[in-house]
């Protein structure tokens, strides 16, 4: 750690100095609860030319299927009021180029990793399963991208179908012996549903939100503005919408749950943990504002210093509602 | 790679929507090559509107007066803002990104062909090529004279070059690509570098389809992280006899060999 980044080691030894940040989910335990978002951060290595990436509290990294996939066709990025649509078509190596190649660097960055995988159907979701289960000492835990088409069902999203939801997590679960996070889309109605399959079929906790489906057009040439259409609207225009989603969800007390969508700042943070998240994940911000993982650290850091909150729990879930 | 604050020292207005601006900074002017970009936030501190940054090639470096330019035109909420950007200012901005350009390996001879603001990387291509010596010609379409006060930058390099416009207004009237047609013999031995619209690589495809000069287009893309990690802003890449790939332009280009390119 450089000189500068070892003034937040403080923050996880709450028995010295008294301020802590740390926070647990189920068994997963983090040194302070900001986690960079999967498909935002690759596994870290291009965001450690601007800090140290190990004093995340976590990284989840891109979301990996068992074979390579080329992605969606271009343009796949199109900005919208304080927001960005993406279709990207979940672009990856594939599980066992992550194993081979990319663990072995994110583990030198001393990085605590989460692994992001999905499938197409249940099977394949089994098969990247087994493939992590060879690296679970290496990985803190496992996210299921279950916002991803199931193909089997007509291309319906896996976490609209909290019976799929079930069985996936449960599968996981039973393969893997680490905590599975379920990462849960809002484009849905039955979000508690799925939340509660979840937290049947054995999950830790609930990555909350995932993108919201959106479009544009170009009334130049009336053609989307994306290849694929459709894409996933993040940033801080749907902010509002994820912590209603975090809120609904964690005062129903399901699992754990970590807040994400739109947050920039040490205050977005804090108002997702206020909400009841107990964790925080950092995704369209770091494209803008590559260091933003470190400043809110230092950010949520400060505030419990000047508010003189001991410790950051008890900032969790303190609505006044 | 670097998240940096640069002063701004000018921000000329060349025409309506065409601006140069012009940065203090050291390490920009110390690492940056040919062909990289810089990554800059297009509005105020703590304002997300526009929320992402906006990539736009290093124009000209001046290593003597750790000075770098940037050429740019005003098409959106992005660029309106920096065209407001004064004398004094701040610029928050990441650089260098992309791959350089390393004329080292290239022919004595160099050929540029620019298409509108697609002339922004090669003034700085043509300037190191120039000054290693070479033969340089820089060919620049525009569809009118907007760019006008912009052949004063490239009367300082002491190059050959052509002027076209769809309009007549300045210079020969027509295509770049139809002048490179029309003179395909004179530039037989150059190795070629071009930027610009997609209609005007798709011809420049055509062209060198079957020559032997080595022909390498800058690409551009809407980015979103603009390091390589989004994946946002990938372009169709020939693989293999029929397959392609993907590539991403921030971190794979942005310069690719024209004769790989797909264009859908």
């Amino acid at each position: 750690m450089t000189k500068q980044d070892s003034l937040f080691s403080y923050e996880t030894d709450t028995g010295r100095n008294g301020f802590s940040l740390s926070v647990r989910l189920g068994r997963i335990k983090l040194d302070n609860p900001v986690i960079a978002c999967s498909g935002t951060f690759a596994y870290g290595l291009e965001y450690s030319q601007f800090y140290n990436t190990a004093i995340l509290g976590a990284v989840t990294t891109k979301s990996y299927s068992l074979k390579p996939i080329e992605g969606n066709p271009p343009p796949r990025i199109c900005e919208t009021a304080s927001g960005m649509l993406n279709s990207i078509g979940l672009q990856n190596d594939g599980i066992d180029i992550f194993i081979k190649k990319y663990l072995h660097e994110a583990e030198k960055l001393g990085i605590k990793i989460i692994l992001s995988i999905f499938g197409q159907d249940p099977e394949e979701f089994r098969k990247v399963a087994s493939r992590a289960a060879d690296i679970k000492e290496r990985i803190i835990a496992v996210e299921l991208n279950l916002s991803c088409p199931n193909v089997k069902k007509g291309g319906m999203a896996f976490s609209a179908m909290p019976d799929e939801v079930e069985k996936i997590v449960s599968s996981t679960v039973s393969i893997l012996n680490i905590p599975v996070i379920a990462k849960l889309s809002p484009n849905h109605q039955n979000l508690v549903e799925a939340a509660m399959a979840a937290k049947k079929g054995g999950a830790e906790a609930l990555s909350v939100i995932n993108t919201v489906v959106g479009m544009a057009v170009d009334i130049e040439t009336f053609r989307p503005r994306l290849g694929n259409v459709l894409g996933g609207l993040s940033g801080p225009a749907v902010k509002p919408i994820a912590l209603a989603k975090v809120y609904s969800l964690t005062r129903e007390k399901i699992l754990p749950v970590i807040g994400m969508g739109g947050i920039f700042s040490w205050q977005d943070a804090l108002e997702f943990l206020v909400a009841g998240a107990s964790a925080v994940g950092i995704g369209t911000a770091n494209f803008i504002q590559y260091d933003v993982g470190k400043k809110i650290i230092e950010g949520l850091g400060n505030y419990l210093k000047e508010k003189k909150i001991y410790d950051i729990n008890d900032v969790i879930g303190r609505l006044r509602a | 790679m670097k998240l940096l604050n640069g002063e701004i020292l000018s921000n000329e207005k060349y025409s309506d929507n065409l601006y140069k601006m012009e940065i203090f900074s050291p390490y920009i002017c110390k690492d940056a090559q040919a062909g990289q970009f810089i990554n800059v936030k297009c509005s105020p501190e703590g304002v997300l509107d526009p929320l992402l940054r906006r990539p736009f090639s290093i124009f000209d470096i001046e290593k003597k007066f750790n000075v770098f330019s940037i050429l740019y035109w005003v098409k959106g909420k992005g660029t309106k803002f920096m065209s407001g950007l004064e004398k004094g200012d701040m610029l928050d901005f990441a650089g260098p990104m992309g791959n350089g350009i390393d004329l080292n390996g290239d022919e004595n001879n160099i050929l540029l062909v620019g298409g509108g603001i697609g002339i922004a990387p090669l003034y700085l291509i043509a300037k190191l090529a120039g000054g290693m010596k070479k033969n340089v010609f820089f060919a620049a379409g525009f569809k009118d004279n907007s760019y006008l006060r912009w052949e004063k930058d490239l009367i300082e390099l002491k190059i050959n070059y052509a002027v076209l416009t769809e309009d007549g207004s300045w210079g020969e009237k027509g295509l770049v690509s139809d002048y490179i047609w029309n003179n395909i013999k004179s530039f037989k031995n150059y190795d070629i570098y071009c930027c610009g619209p997609r209609d005007m690589l798709k011809t420049l495809q055509n062209i060198y389809k079957d020559k032997n000069n080595k022909v390498t287009a800058l690409l551009e893309e809407k980015m979103a992280c603009g390091i390589g990690v989004c994946a946002g802003c990938v372009v169709k890449l020939k693989k293999g006899k029929k397959g392609f790939s993907y590539k991403k332009v921030c971190k794979d280009g942005p310069a690719f060999n024209l004769e790989e390119v797909i264009f859908d």
